[in-house]
């Protein structure tokens, strides 16, 4: 009981610098709204465990924790791969404006 | 035809001043593309006749190739000779390799190291291109001996069709899939590449294919 008092405390504060974010315009609506989804199925799963046990057993797994571990780690999976090409598209855009510079500066350098 | 020899180079301080003054010697315009090196390198080339660009920060011998592409579009040039700037390419084949483009038969040259020839290969540097080879027949169809040589020649017109976007070493196996893709005119001819103490330090680390897959999958 207390653990998860103190859990829901803890997201209801995530939730609030979340809406500060929004506030400031730091986040979009967007990313509002799926991080409030987010902290919301959190809240359910905290204050009511035996609902993963419910959904577990409807798609055949034993544990509500387990169903709850597998759906994370896909999640996981999906964001990182997401990062990465995030960091792919990062890394062209630099490279892009190193190659900019570098036909700028010989230019000059030929007209000395 | 105007053609420039391209050399991508980074921290070769010890070795540029030797290969741009052997490229120069043949009777060649030589460009490198410095990228990011800490040492003289650019200082170097610009000492002995090469026309230098320069990355401020290192992007990869890919990048590196890819901007003195784009010089070489900017400046007229009709035929790029690709060499390393580690002294493992040997300057008087320039002439052998461009020939099959000069006579018009291809738009592509393909230096060969196992049609020519190796001095002093590891041998797990061996082993890992034949890898290479199967990997590249199954991907882009293409037969040839060779997939990861530097040492190639293209027309303008040639390099106008591909697009270039691996900035590191699967760049290499970039240029193969365009070639297959666009359906370009290529031969391989037989060239010398000597490994040394030196440019085998300086050379891929054979783990670095891992690296090569990762990037050629995330494309796709």
């Amino acid at each position: 009981m207390p653990i998860q008092l103190i859990l829901i405390i803890l997201i209801i504060l995530a939730v609030l610098r979340l809406l500060y974010q929004l506030k400031n315009k730091n986040i979009s609506l967007g990313q509002f709204l799926i991080w409030l989804f987010i902290w919301s199925v959190a809240i359910i799963i905290i204050s009511a465990p035996a609902i993963t046990t419910y959904l577990a057993t409807i798609v055949g797994i034993g544990r509500g924790v387990d169903l709850a571990i597998y759906i994370s780690v896909i999640a996981i999976f999906y964001l990182l791969f997401k990062l990465l090409l995030r960091i792919e598209k990062i890394e062209k855009d630099i490279t892009k404006i190193i190659r900019i510079e570098a036909l700028k500066n010989i230019s000059s350098d030929e007209n000395k | 035809m105007k053609t420039l020899v391209l050399i991508p180079a980074y921290n070769e301080g010890a070795k540029i001043s030797e290969v741009v003054t052997d490229v120069k010697a043949h009777g060649f315009d030589v460009l490198v593309v410095d990228d990011g090196s800490a040492d003289q390198t650019v200082f170097l080339s610009r000492a002995n006749g090469a026309r230098v660009l320069a990355h401020k920060i290192n992007r990869g011998q890919g990048a590196a190739l890819k901007t003195g592409i784009e010089y070489a579009k900017c400046h007229n040039y009709e035929l790029v000779v690709f060499f390393d700037a580690d002294g493992q390419m040997q300057a008087k084949e320039i002439k052998n390799l461009i020939k099959p483009i000069l006579n018009g038969s291809v738009e592509v040259v393909l230096g060969s190291r196992f049609l020519g020839a190796t001095i002093n290969m590891p041998l797990v540097k061996l082993l890992l291109l034949q890898l290479a080879l199967i990997f590249t027949k199954i991907t882009t169809g293409l037969r040839v001996t060779d997939t990861h040589n530097g040492f190639q020649a293209w027309t303008i017109s040639a390099l106008n069709k591909i697009n270039l976007t691996q900035d590191r070493q699967a760049y290499a196996s970039e240029l193969l899939a365009e070639i297959s893709e666009h359906q370009i005119n290529h031969q391989e001819i037989p060239v010398t590449i000597v490994y040394t103490d030196y440019s085998r330090k300086k050379g891929q680390s054979i783990f670095n294919a891992f690296n090569i897959l990762f990037n050629l999958l995330i494309k796709k």
